[in-house]
Parts: structure tokens; sequence; C-alpha cells
């Protein structure tokens, strides 16, 4: 299905008939540009590059539905740091990543890797408590890899239940297992 | 001066207005539909309704960078940035770039602007309530500021005409301090909010409503027949809506003005001086500087209606130096520029809920929650201070970014967050701000911008006063959630200036006296009535609700009196 076609169809659904301003919108989507794609230039090594993938992994894991990795989790997180946060911000980070490094991480087997994690886990929960105009680099990992993760395509489509044009505002019942809607 | 007494017959107008965001818009659909001529004049780029919003459907993995700022957008628009959000690729395109529009921040003020059709109504919030009749009467009854030369009576049908076409969906409550209007059918309140609603009744006999919105919940023959369509519940109002879903200038007021065939409009245009003929001792027109080619080229007409923002208006009559107006138009008074007044926002408290975990919304609800002013109201006495404030806010279920904060990683977390969490509530006043001679905007008297106008100089801050209700905006948050039984209730106080609310008001006030405010009771310039000032610069107080519809309300009773005296030949 195209976009027009799923557009149309979730219009259908809700039993709405589509007005004039719809049919511009529609047109206007198909004309939306495509995604951009991203040149990682951060200047992560090719070690830590593949430390922030492993860790992104794990905290959200292929399963059953696609994981961090698979939907360019990693490589979001690198063109973020760069885009969007300041040197101290690089700095932070840095300074979690290097521990990691040093401790030889990717040389880890994966009981090993899951207890460095949760002790770092702690760790930053202690250094939270310092108020600070930046944040550790476990804190800034999870929020980068969720916010990369549950705003990608792939990600959204997997995990949510994920509609463009709601149409109506309803209190609703929650069904057994029913999943977050994602707009 | 040269004058083309050709291209003088060609730029005349009946009427010129300039700005074209939300009283612009709506003064150029007044005076055509009134069968006006008009020049409307915006200082900024041309946007076209729809097609330019460009971002409107975009997907979420299609927004770079999620909704952050980034860096070189926090840097080009420094000031833009301060407010939550604007910096996000969702809208920095339809925001001013501060870096070159700069202005001077003696004393901090958030100025956020967006130069271009529409202005800042392509943005707004889009809440809309009535003031009441104490806030037109407050300033008198307690010594602040002066008088407002009208009173509630005076603007209540032209609130009814706006709402109208505006189309404003809210609950009658029959309440005195919240007027009801001409509404369309409400939006709901969640579960939790319906029960906040209840406690909040019960415990403190404060009224709880859901707000009232310029967004259509059920369209009407005015609306639709300008290609507006009912809100969809998307919640993404501030990118520009492709259905006319909310109320802007662009949705609603120039497609208005357009139908009738009346109006001229010029993008990129500049006013940068209001012209007053010695002569004639009249204002007969406007200098426009074009922001790309540096052109300058006199427009004409009989009347003028300044609307270019509360701020800009201002500094437009500031610079408009003549021989009978020497320290800027209309300015005898020299409270031009002066009481520059906002409200107070980013003070509240957040808690959460425990319970309703079987309640759910489909859709977003482009709106919250409003709790009315109940403070130094009815039996309610302060002595901390003056007037009050307002409350919006609401209830929803946590989304995948609770886990940021959260312990946990892995499949299990993973999947935790695909279900609705929690549900939490946050609720933030919005306080009212006393007018004060000394908060006030200037010229600066060296630095110019790059078209040789004068860089505007903010000198304001907040006062005692404004402090203690933001005191209690915190105070009575928490009290509040906590007596609805809501656990973790959370104060919370951003520091922030005067600006933020981008309520900015009162730079060129009403009032009875020419010796101490700008306008009339018709918001015509003192000593200059053929100009009128009907957006924000006119009010003579604050109150604690969203101004834009009573700023419209203002615009639509002054244009009416400007045309029927127009008629009369008294302009």
């Amino acid at each position: 299905m195209n976009r027009r076609e799923v557009i149309k169809s979730v219009a259908l659904m809700f039993g709405g008939t589509l007005s004039t301003p719809t049919l511009m919108a529609m047109n206007h989507w198909e004309q939306a540009t495509t995604p951009t794609t991203n040149v990682a230039a951060f200047g992560l090594t090719v070690t830590q590059q593949k430390i922030v993938a492993e860790v992104a992994e794990m905290i959200i894991p292929k399963t059953n539905t696609v994981g961090a990795k698979d939907v360019g989790v990693p490589a979001f997180i690198e063109m973020m740091l760069k885009d969007c946060y300041l040197s101290s911000d690089h700095q932070r980070f840095m300074e979690g990543l290097t521990s990691l490094e040093q401790l030889k991480f990717l040389e880890l087997n994966e009981a090993e890797r899951r207890g460095a994690i949760k002790m770092l886990e702690q760790q930053t929960k202690e250094q939270m408590k310092t108020p600070s105009k930046t944040v550790p680099f476990w804190r800034l990992m999870k929020e980068l890899t969720l916010l990369g993760y549950f705003t990608s395509e792939a990600g959204i489509k997997a995990s949510f239940e994920y509609i463009q044009i709601p149409g109506k505002l309803e209190n609703i019942k929650l069904k057994p297992n029913q999943k977050s809607y994602a707009y | 001066m040269y004058l083309n007494i050709k291209s003088t017959k060609e730029n005349t107008f009946d009427a010129i207005v300039v700005g074209s965001g939300m009283t612009g818009g709506f003064a150029a659909k007044e005076l055509t539909e009134k069968g006006m001529k008009v020049l409307m004049i915006e200082r900024g780029k041309e946007i076209k309704h729809v097609q330019d919003y460009d971002t409107a459907m975009k997907q979420p993995w299609e927004i770079e960078h999620r909704g952050k700022t980034t860096l070189v957008s926090a840097e080009e628009r420094w000031a833009n940035s301060r407010f939550w959000g604007l910096g996000s690729e969702e809208v920095v395109n339809h925001l001013t770039n501060d870096k070159e529009n700069p202005y001077v921040e003696k004393r901090p003020f958030d100025w956020i602007r967006a130069y271009h059709t529409g202005g800042k109504s392509m943005h707004w919030g889009r809440q809309s309530y009535r003031w009441n009749k104490q806030d037109f009467e407050a300033n008198a009854k307690e010594g602040i500021g002066i008088d407002w030369p009208i009173r509630y009576e005076d603007l209540e049908p032209w609130y009814t005409h706006v709402e109208k076409f505006v189309g404003v969906s809210g609950q009658k409550e029959g309440l005195d301090v919240l007027p009801d209007g001409h509404f369309l059918p409400p939006m709901p309140l969640f579960a939790p909010e319906a029960y906040f609603k209840k406690v909040m009744f019960d415990k403190f006999n404060r009224p709880v409503t859901v707000g009232r919105v310029a967004n259509l919940t059920q369209p009407q023959a005015i609306h639709t027949e300008l290609g507006r369509a009912s809100c969809q519940y998307r919640n993404k109002c501030a990118r520009g809506c492709p259905y006319g879903g909310y109320y802007s200038s662009l949705s609603g007021a120039i497609p208005a003005a357009v139908r009738t065939k009346r109006l001229t409009m010029l993008h990129d245009s500049i006013v940068a001086e209001i012209i007053y003929d010695d002569k004639k001792n009249k204002a007969v027109g406007v200098r426009v500087i074009n922001q790309l080619t540096n052109a300058v080229t006199d427009y004409f007409s009989k009347i003028i209606f300044l609307n270019a923002g509360s701020i800009n208006t201002a500094a437009l009559m500031l610079n408009s130096k003549s021989s009978r107006f020497p320290n800027g138009f209309g300015n005898d008074s020299d409270q031009v520029g002066r009481n520059l007044m906002d409200h107070q926002l980013g003070a509240g408290a957040t808690a959460m809920i425990e319970g309703f975990e079987d309640d759910y919304v489909y859709g977003q609800r482009p709106n919250a929650l409003y709790i009315p002013r109940f403070r130094n109201w009815g039996n309610d006495k302060q002595t901390a201070y003056l007037r009050g404030f307002g409350y919006q806010g609401g209830a929803s279920r946590e989304g995948w970014n609770r886990g940021v904060a959260a312990d946990g990683f892995g499949g299990d977390f993973k999947e935790n967050l695909t279900k609705p969490g929690a549900w939490t509530i946050s609720i933030g006043g919005f306080g009212e701000v006393l007018p004060d001679p000394n908060n006030r905007m200037y010229l600066d008297p060296d630095k110019k911008d790059k078209w040789g106008v004068p860089l505007i100089v903010f000198d304001a801050a907040f006062s005692d006063n404004d402090r203690a209700i933001r005191k209690d905006i915190v105070a009575s948050a928490v009290e509040m959630l906590e007596t609805a039984g809501f656990k973790n209730v959370t104060p919370y106080d951003r520091p922030t200036h005067l600006g933020l609310g981008i309520h900015d008001m009162g730079t060129a006030r009403m009032g009875r006296d020419p010796k101490t405010s700008v306008l009339n009771s018709f918001n015509q310039v003192h000593d200059s009535k053929n100009v009128f000032v009907t957006d924000g610069a006119a009010m003579a107080s604050a109150s604690c609700v969203n101004p834009s519809i009573t700023y419209m309300a203002l615009t639509a009773r002054a244009v009416d009196y400007a045309v029927k005296s127009l008629k009369k030949k008294e302009l």
C-alpha cells in the first residue's frame, strides 16, 4: 500500500469522508521529502561505535520485533550527539564510553556485559542526584536509544498502533494487552 | 521629496493594515467585508495556507532530529528556542531567525517572533477565553495603571462575532469569572480529569472545565465555505494545519479577505515609518522597506491599522517622528513602549495518578483542561498580591519515554514500553502581570538593523506582585493535586523572563485621558484619529486569560467604528 492508500484506508476505517482539505493534505504528504540519510561524523572510533551499537542493542534488543541495530539507532545516536549536543555533553558521554572501552566491553561475554551495564545503571543513579547541566553516559545513551528506536518507522510500527490521522477524539477502555497508540 | 503622482495613485488604498497576524488578518477581513480596499503589509516572507506547511504531514521518522533543537537552530533562533520545542525542525523554519533580526536585552526578554504571513497566529495555543467584567474594572478599583475606557458590555457583541467566525470549542459553565461564549461542542475531559473536576468542586468549590480552544469540533458553513474542516485530533497544530482545523489568519481571516477581491498583500515589506503630513495634520500613509531589495516605497490611505504585534507596533510608532510628534507618532503621553506586560508561564506542579488503568484515549486532544481564576475572586482575598491566575493542564498516560528515567533494559523492558504507562497530570499557571511604566521597550539610539531601522531594547522584569502570584501558582497547584489524592506531587518553577508567555501587550494602551494613554476607547490614536492600534499594544491591563480573542474583538469593534466614521466623513 502506498501512502495515499494508507491514509484512505485509515479514513475509511473510521467512517470519515475525505474533505477537500484532506485531499490537499494527502497530495502534500506525497510530495513530502523522503527521510534523509546521515553520515556519522561526531568522531567516534570504530571500537567506540561498536560499543555504542552493542549497548543500544542491549537496551532495545531484537526480539520477535526489530531491535535498536535493525533500525539504525547507533548511527542516529552519533548524529544526534554531533548536531544537538554541546561539547560539555560530548565530554561527559565520552567519559562513560571510554570507561567501557577500558573495560574491554566488546570482549566480555553476555553475562559480563549485563553485569557491567547494571553497575553503570546504579552508578548513574548516584550521579544523577547531583544537579548538573550534563547527563551521564548511560542516561543519554538510554534516552537517545529509546528516542531513535521508538520514533523510527520500523520501531513505531513494530511497537505501537500507529495512526497518522486519528480523525476523532474519544475516551475508550483499554483492551487486554493493547499497545499504545502512536501518532 | 519627489513624488510620482501616478505611483501615488496606484499606491493609495482606503485602508492600510500593518501586519498579517492575529489582528492584522482580522482587521483586513473586517475592512474588506465592509467594502474597503485594503493593503495588508507583512514584513516577513509569504506562506501559503496548506502548501507551505512543509512539516505538517511528516511522520515522526521524517523529522530528522525527532523534535530536538539542533545547535544550529539554537544559535540562529537564540530567542525563539527559549520556548519549549520552538527550536525543533517541526516548526523552526516558521519562526524568526533571531540572529538576522537581533534585539537588545538591557534586561532579558524572551521575544518569540514569527515573521511571515499570518505571524504567530500560525503557532498560537488557540486557547480562547473572554475577559470578565472585573478584568475591565480592576485597574480603576485598585488604582493600578489607568482605567480601561471600555467595559465588558462594549466588547460582548464583538466577542460573539469573533467566536462565530473563528470557531471556538468549549463548555458553557455559567461562571462570572469566565463568561460563556458562542461555542462549538466541547472536547471531552479524560477519565482522571473528570474525577479531578469533581474533587476540586467538592473540596474547594473551584470549577474545572475543558479548554476553550479555536479548533473546529463541528465546522459550520462559515468555516467550511473557506475550506476549513474538522479538527483531526493530531495535535500537530504548530506545524500549520492542512485541514484548517484550527483558526489562524492563514486559514480564516486572510481567505475571507481575499474572497472579497478587495485585498492587496505585500510581503517582505517592513513598515519603517508612519508618514505624517504636517499640513493636513494627519497620518497619510506608511514608508515601506523591501527586506530583500532594500527598495523604499510609500503607500497611502485614509485610515491605517497598526497590527504589527505589540512590540513592533510600538517600535513603528517610536520610529515615526514628525514636527507634530517629535517623540514618536502618537506619543504625546510618553506611554508608547511602556507598560509592557505578558503572562507568567512555566510554574505549576505535576503528579502521578493511581488507578484508571482501563481508561485510555483514542486521538490526540489539541487542548487542555482549564481552571479559572479563583484568587481575589468572590470571597477569596489575598494579602500578598492583587489579581490572580488560571491553570491549564491535563492528564495523559505515559508513553515510551517513561523508560528514560526508569531502571532496566532488554526484552521485557522494551515490551513494557509498548503499552500505555500510568496516568500523570500536570497543571501550569497563567498569572496576571500588572502594568508598570518602567517595564518598557524603546529604540536603541545607536544600533540599527541591516535595513537601517533602530534595534529594539527591552528593559522590563517581573514585579513583587508578579512573584507573589507565581509563588501561589506553585503552592496552589501542589495543594490541589495533593487534595485530589494524586501521588509524587512535584512542583515546578522554571526561571523565565517576561515575554515567554508570548502575550506581550500594553505598549500603546487605551485610556480616557490623552495625557496618560495612547489610544481612545475605539483604539484611535489620540490626536491622529485615522490611525488605529488594535493588537496587544492597546491593552491597559492583562487579565490572566489568553488574550487573542480579546484582541480580535477589539479589532472588529474598531473597524466597525472606523468604517462608520469614514462614511460620516469624520476621518
